[in-house]
C-alpha cells in the first residue's frame, strides 16, 4: 500500500517541474531505540503539494480475535474491506472523526467494505472483543510512509520546497499522537526523538 | 431440605427459562445477529491428567486435605478425568446473548451439573462509554486466574486458594451492570450487582479452611465438610450447599457485590472488589444449613512486564459470622485472608508460571474459636504449551498448613502435601 503511494508519488513527480531529492526521516524513542510503524507524512507548501492517489483496495482482517494488520495507511478515497476470518462474529466500529461506522460481521469469511473519504486517523475496535484494536491512517499527501525496523521512513523524490512534516504513532505521547516540524527546501534528513507510552496490553473484560 | 432445594431449582431456573423463551421467540436469521444452534454457539472442552500426590486424604472425600487428590501419606499415582465442559453460547440479537455451561468433574468424586447460566446484554457502546449487563447464575468477576465461559484456569492446572474458594462458595444468582469509560488515557470500569442464593458462603472455609483445586461447585450440588467436633455437629449439617437461599423467600435478604477497575496509561491494571452476601446468620433450614453473613474485599493487580511476561497478584480479606450471639459473640466469627503473587513468561513455545501464596483464618466465635484457626502457604511451578486444539500442562504444587481441627480425627494438626500433575487439555 505504501508502495502504491510511493508509485503515485513517482509518477506525479516525473511530471513535476520542481526539483526532487531523497528525504530520510528517522524516529527513535527516548532511549534512542528505533521506532517502527510511525507514520511520516510530508506536506510540501504551495504548488509542490500533491494529494495521495485515491482509490485502491485494502484489507483489515479479523483473525484469531485480532485485527490484522494492526496499522494500515491508505489514501483518501480508499476502500477497505473487513473480512471476518474467525469462527466467531465481530462487531467492528470506529468513533473517530475521520470515519464513524459500525459493521456487523456475523459469519466466517463474510466481509464488508468501508469507503474512507476524509484524511485522519481511524481507531478500530470490536464491540464484542475488547482486546481487539487497530488503526487506519487515511492520508491526503502523496508523501506518506511508515518507519521500518530501523525507524527510518524514506521518500525517494521529496520536492525541494518548504514543507511541513508530521510523525504519528498510536502510542506517541503528544496531542492526537502526532508531532510536526517545518522542513526547509534543502533539508534532506530529519531525526525525531519521541516519547512513547506502553501499549495497553490488557483488555478489561470480565466475561 | 428437599423443599428448599426444590424451591431454588424453580427460582434458579428463571434465568435459564428466560434464555430458552428468548431462544424460541427469536427468528433464526443471521442478519439480525441470531446465532443459536450453529456450530459456533457450542464449545466443548475437557482434560485428562495423571496425578501423583502424597499427604492426607482430600477434602473431596470429607477429609482436611487441601488438594483435589489425596493419599494416606504414601505417594499415589492415578490417571483421572479432570473436567469436561459443554458450553452453549447462543446469541439472540447483536446485543443479547447467553451462556449456559454444564460440567462433569472427575477424580476422587465424579459429579456433573450446571456450572453457569446467565444472560448477557451488551449494546453498542458510545464513543466514551460502554454499558453491559449480566443476569443469572454466574461467578462474580474476582478471579485473575480464570478465563472463558468454561472458567478454566489460564496459566496452570490449580488456581490459588483465593480463586479455588471463589469456585467453591462464591457463585450467586445475580443481576449485574457494568459501565466502562475512557477518561483521557485512563480506562475505568465499574461493576455493581444485586445477588441472592449464596447464603451459606463461608461454611466450607470455616470448617475445612482454604484449599487449592480446580473443582467448582455445581448448581444444587453439595460439598462435604470435614468431621465436626461434638458440639458443632449438633447444630450444623455435615455438608453445605453453597448455592442456597436459606432465608424465607428467594432474595429476601439480597446481597451485593461491586468492583472498580482502573487501567492507567501504563501496562498495568488495578482492581478492587467488595462482596456482602447479606445473609441472616440466625436463619437455619430443616437440614441444619445456616445463613452465613460473609463479607470480603479483594484487591488485584495485573502488570505486563514486556516480552510476554506478566505479573498477577491478589489479596483477599473477609469475615463470616453464623449463629446466635452468646456473651457478645456469635457461635462462629471467622476472619479469613489470603494472598498470592504469580509470575508467568514464555520461553520459546513454552510458558512457565510460578506462584507463591499464604493463607489463614482466625476464629473468635463463642463455639468455633482458635481450635479451627489455620495458617498455611503454598508454592507452585507450571509449564504450558499450546497446540491448535490441545494444551499440555505440567504442574508441581506443594502446600503446607497447620489446623488444630485435624486433631478431631486424630490426625497431626500440621500437614504438608506435594502434588505433581501432567494434563492434556482439549478445546473445540
Amino acid at each position: 500500500m505504501v508502495r502504491n503511494i510511493l508509485c503515485a508519488l513517482a509518477l506525479a513527480g516525473a511530471a513535476s517541474p520542481l526539483a526532487a531529492a531523497p528525504l530520510n526521516v528517522r524516529v527513535v524513542d527516548a532511549s534512542g531505540h528505533p521506532v517502527r510503524d510511525a507514520v511520516v507524512t510530508l506536506y510540501p507548501a504551495g504548488a509542490a503539494a500533491r494529494p495521495a492517489r485515491g482509490g485502491g483496495r485494502y484489507v483489515v482482517a479479523q483473525q484469531s480475535l485480532q485485527f490484522r494488520p494492526f496499522l494500515t495507511v491508505v489514501p483518501v478515497g480508499a476502500d477497505v474491506s473487513f473480512p471476518n476470518l474467525d469462527p466467531t462474529k465481530h462487531h467492528v466500529y470506529s468513533f473517530s472523526a475521520a470515519k464513524k461506522f459500525e459493521l456487523k460481521l456475523f459469519a466466517k469469511d463474510q466481509s464488508r467494505t468501508v469507503h474512507f473519504d476524509k484524511a485522519g486517523v481511524v481507531a478500530l475496535g470490536c464491540n464484542i472483543h475488547d482486546q481487539m484494536s487497530a488503526f487506519i491512517v487515511v492520508t491526503d499527501s502523496a508523501w506518506t510512509a511508515r518507519t521500518n525496523a530501523q525507524g527510518i521512513a524514506s521518500f525517494g523524490d521529496a520536492p525541494s520546497a518548504p514543507a511541513r512534516l508530521t510523525v504519528w504513532h498510536p502510542y506517541l505521547r503528544a496531542p492526537g499522537g502526532m508531532i510536526q516540524q517545518a522542513v526547509a527546501p534543502a533539508q534532506r534528513s530529519l531525526s525525531f526523538q519521541v516519547r512513547l507510552r506502553p501499549p495497553p496490553a490488557m483488555a478489561m473484560t470480565d466475561y | 431440605m428437599s423443599c428448599v432445594v426444590r424451591r431454588l431449582r424453580v427460582r434458579g431456573a428463571i434465568p435459564l427459562g428466560c434464555a430458552l423463551a428468548a431462544l424460541w421467540a427469536m427468528p433464526a436469521r443471521a442478519e439480525t445477529g441470531t446465532h443459536i444452534f450453529t456450530r459456533d454457539a457450542f464449545e466443548l472442552s475437557g482434560d485428562v491428567r495423571l496425578v501423583a500426590a502424597d499427604g492426607e486424604p482430600s477434602w473431596v472425600n470429607g477429609g482436611f486435605g487441601k488438594l483435589r487428590s489425596g493419599s494416606d501419606s504414601d505417594l499415589r499415582i492415578r490417571p483421572q478425568l479432570g473436567n469436561l465442559n459443554l458450553v452453549w453460547k447462543p446469541q439472540f440479537t447483536w446485543s443479547l446473548g447467553a451462556v449456559v455451561a454444564g460440567s462433569l468433574q472427575g477424580g476422587e468424586r465424579t459429579e456433573g451439573g450446571l456450572s453457569q447460566a446467565y444472560l448477557i446484554f451488551r449494546p453498542m457502546r458510545s464513543s466514551k462509554l460502554a454499558l453491559s449487563g449480566r443476569a443469572g447464575l454466574m461467578w462474580p468477576p474476582v478471579s485473575l486466574e480464570h478465563e472463558g465461559a468454561d472458567w478454566h484456569v489460564k496459566d496452570s492446572i490449580t488456581p490459588s486458594a483465593i480463586n479455588s474458594w471463589i469456585g467453591e462458595e462464591v457463585r450467586p444468582v445475580a443481576a449485574e451492570a457494568t459501565l466502562a469509560a475512557s477518561v483521557g488515557q485512563h480506562k475505568l470500569r465499574v461493576t455493581a450487582a444485586l445477588m441472592a442464593a449464596n447464603d451459606t458462603s463461608g461454611t466450607l472455609l470455616t470448617f475445612r479452611g482454604w484449599a487449592l483445586h480446580d473443582r467448582t461447585t455445581l448448581a444444587f450440588n453439595r460439598q462435604p465438610l470435614p468431621p465436626l467436633d461434638g458440639d458443632v455437629a449438633g447444630y450444623q449439617a455435615s455438608f453445605t450447599h453453597p448455592l442456597l437461599d436459606v432465608g424465607t423467600g428467594f432474595g429476601h435478604h439480597p446481597g451485593y457485590y461491586a468492583k472498580f477497575a482502573w487501567q492507567p496509561p501504563a501496562p498495568v491494571r488495578f482492581e478492587l472488589f467488595r462482596y456482602d452476601n447479606g445473609a441472616d446468620p440466625e436463619v437455619v433450614n430443616m437440614d441444619l444449613e445456616w445463613g452465613w453473613r460473609t463479607r470480603f474485599n479483594d484487591i488485584g493487580i495485573v502488570a505486563d512486564l514486556g516480552s510476554g511476561a506478566e505479573l498477577k497478584a491478589q489479596a483477599l480479606q473477609g469475615r463470616t459470622k453464623m449463629g446466635f450471639p452468646d456473651n457478645g459473640r456469635r457461635w462462629v466469627d471467622n476472619r479469613f485472608r489470603a494472598g498470592y503473587v504469580l509470575l508467568t513468561r514464555p520461553f520459546g513455545s513454552i510458558r512457565a508460571t510460578a506462584r507463591v501464596e499464604a493463607f489463614g483464618t482466625r476464629n473468635h466465635g463463642s463455639d468455633v474459636d482458635s481450635e479451627y484457626d489455620e495458617h498455611g502457604w503454598s508454592a507452585m511451578l507450571a509449564a504450558k504449551r499450546d497446540w491448535r486444539h490441545f494444551t499440555g500442562l505440567v504442574e508441581l504444587l506443594h502446600v503446607w498448613s497447620d489446623n488444630p481441627s485435624r486433631e478431631h480425627v486424630e490426625e497431626p494438626f500440621r500437614q504438608a502435601q506435594t502434588q505433581l500433575q501432567a494434563e492434556v487439555r482439549m478445546h473445540w
